[in-house]
């Protein structure tokens, strides 16, 4: 009698045909779900941005005057100025500053380190609403003893106090990466203590340093909560400025131009930095290959 | 590192301890006292009288609605991101950077006008039908579904990427030994690589998870007004300078955040993996 023959099966083989068909096409729903509702608002943004009429609920003609007329309009390029200002002062001081505070925590030990890291981090888990009006009332209370606080200043500290945790939170890796003889031998051969932190520590950590201070530009040019609470005297940034005049209704479509604006600016900094990177790797490969062949 | 260098983190120590613990301070002792702008510190006295608006039903109203929303968020963002996350690190697309730099691209323009353009959209006249002929939302302006929507799409970046860093660190060998093994792909999924990514998971869920519970612009924009949160509360509070009430609302989310704090330690001993 013949045996039954063993079928695939019996071996172990299972069909994820039909299932991964299934996968498929639902990944490519789910796909495109995704960026749409990542996307949308930004294209409504875009298409406002050339729509002639000044009623946002209906698109007449394609026109660009409002980007021109982003320079005419003289609330929103206050509120501009007034957001470059603010985030342009506590993302160098935060920069500087968090590097420098890094290197310190990290020569602490590991033991004590591990406890100021996490009150690093309160000013990053926290919610913005609670910081932000705990930092105003505190500035209300000194408001006994200097009475025209709120404004600039109030909006520098409390950006600095968000801004410097999260250069503190990506220069420390890089420095636990660092190799420690670096610097040892930097000072055998006869450096002084923080010159060899100037030209030894800090090109080694560059790359940390340099993805804080994006951070922290990043959090601080969209912060809206912070700075609501914090802001005085009429020093509104952009994010406070738009939330008003929500509020009366009469928001002018200049401020979708200059947001598209810079949309397509970030986009092409990014367009430029992946490229460098690209060459960069590149240069690299090839050198590899040249060493390569010689030994 | 040279012991020398403890020195420069002495100011940072002062900073710190002065801007994370005097104004939480201060919030709680303006929330169990009259102190208030026309009470000066030697009328001070400790009352508890705030403590009533903790039970009035718009408070509570409005804790309930931040809490579901901020769970319905985190949930959904959980399903939408992990999947994003996962495709991105499958990917035979080289350079994952760029993918990764397409879900966070939209959070470089300005929250609120993005924001209040979603708001637009989603009423019953808006731009796009007046382009496409038809209405892309329905009509959903004012309802949950609107702002959950918004909630979900401007906190899901976070998510994305901590899910994603937690999957790139997860080897590939132990995949194949699983496969090898004989686990069908979907339990490799779930018996491997889930349990390794859950730390992402973890991090991601409290970076959506709060900033909703807290929030109270994306609500009031895309509700227009109608859904009450309890970060409105305390911004209703801050317009009209009840700051006794406001500080005690702040107070008790602040219990919320040291809860997931706690939390977060436990899945992250050193605290140092929050990037």
């Amino acid at each position: 009698m013949e045996k039954e023959r063993a079928t695939l099966k019996d071996y172990g083989y299972r069909d994820f045909t039909l299932m991964n068909k299934i996968y498929k096409i639902l990944k490519k729903f789910f796909v495109v779900f995704i960026i749409f509702g990542l996307y949308i608002s930004i294209i409504v943004i875009a298409i406002q941005s050339v729509n002639e009429s000044r009623i946002i609920s209906e698109f007449t003609r394609l026109s660009f005057k409002w980007y021109g007329n982003i320079f005419q309009e003289e609330e929103l390029m206050q509120a501009i100025k007034n957001t470059f200002l603010v985030s342009g002062i506590a993302t160098v001081l935060a920069t500087i500053l968090g590097t420098f505070f890094a290197i310190g925590l990290y020569a602490l030990g590991k033991k004590v380190r591990v406890i100021w890291m996490l009150l690093n981090n309160v000013p990053i888990l926290n919610a913005d609403i609670v910081t932000g009006f705990s930092l105003m009332l505190m500035f209300r209370l000194l408001m006994v003893v200097f009475p025209n606080i709120f404004g600039l200043f109030t909006l520098v500290m409390a950006h600095l106090f968000f801004t410097i945790p999260y250069v503190v939170l990506s220069v420390m890796p890089k420095l636990k990466e660092t190799d420690p003889n670096l610097m040892d031998a930097a000072l055998d051969l006869g450096v002084r203590p923080y010159k060899a932190l100037i030209k030894v520590v800090i090109p080694a950590i560059k790359a940390g340093i340099f993805s804080g201070m994006l951070l922290a530009l990043t959090m601080s040019i969209d912060d809206f909560v912070i700075s609501y609470f914090n802001t005085g005297a009429g020093f509104d940034n952009l994010s406070i400025w738009i939330y008003a005049v929500i509020g009366r209704r009469n928001l002018t479509p200049s401020v979708y131009a200059f947001s598209t604006l810079l949309t397509l600016f970030t986009l092409l900094g990014l367009l430029i930095y992946s490229f460098l990177q690209k060459q960069k790797k590149g240069r690299k490969n090839e050198k590899n290959n040249i060493n390569g062949r010689a030994s | 590192m040279n012991k020398e260098f403890k020195v420069l983190a002495r100011p940072y120590m002062v900073w710190l301890s002065v801007l994370v613990f005097v104004p939480i301070l201060a919030m709680i002792l303006i929330s169990i006292s009259n102190l208030n702008s026309s009470v000066s510190v030697g009328e001070l006295m400790i009352s508890f009288s705030h403590f009533k608006l903790l039970l009035e039903s718009s408070t509570l109203i409005a804790f309930r609605n931040s809490l579901v929303f901020a769970t319905l968020t985190t949930l959904l963002s959980f399903v939408l991101g992990y999947f994003i996350a996962y495709e991105i690190k499958l990917s035979k697309f080289k350079n994952k950077f760029i993918l990764l730099t397409i879900v966070i691209l939209p959070m470089w323009s300005n929250l609120i006008l993005r924001t209040e353009s979603l708001a637009n959209i989603m009423s019953e006249n808006n731009i796009l039908k007046s382009i496409l002929g038809f209405n892309l939302f329905g009509n959903i302006s004012g309802t949950g579904v609107a702002v959950l929507f918004g909630l979900v799409f401007t906190y899901m970046p976070f998510m994305i990427l901590s899910v994603y860093t937690a999957l790139e660190k997860i080897d590939f060998a132990l995949e194949e030994a699983a496969l090898d093994l004989g686990l069908s792909p979907i339990k490799k999924f779930w018996k491997v690589v889930f349990p390794l990514s859950l730390k992402g998971v973890v991090t991601g869920s409290i970076m959506v998870f709060l900033p909703t519970l807290a929030g109270f612009a994306i609500p009031k924009i895309l509700s227009r007004g109608r859904i009450v949160f309890i970060g409105t509360i305390i911004e209703n509070k801050f317009v009209y300078t009840n700051y006794n009430h406001g500080a005690l609302l702040a107070v008790v989310i602040l219990f919320f955040i040291l809860g997931s704090i706690l939390l977060l330690t436990k899945f992250d001993k050193e605290g140092e993996t929050l990037l």
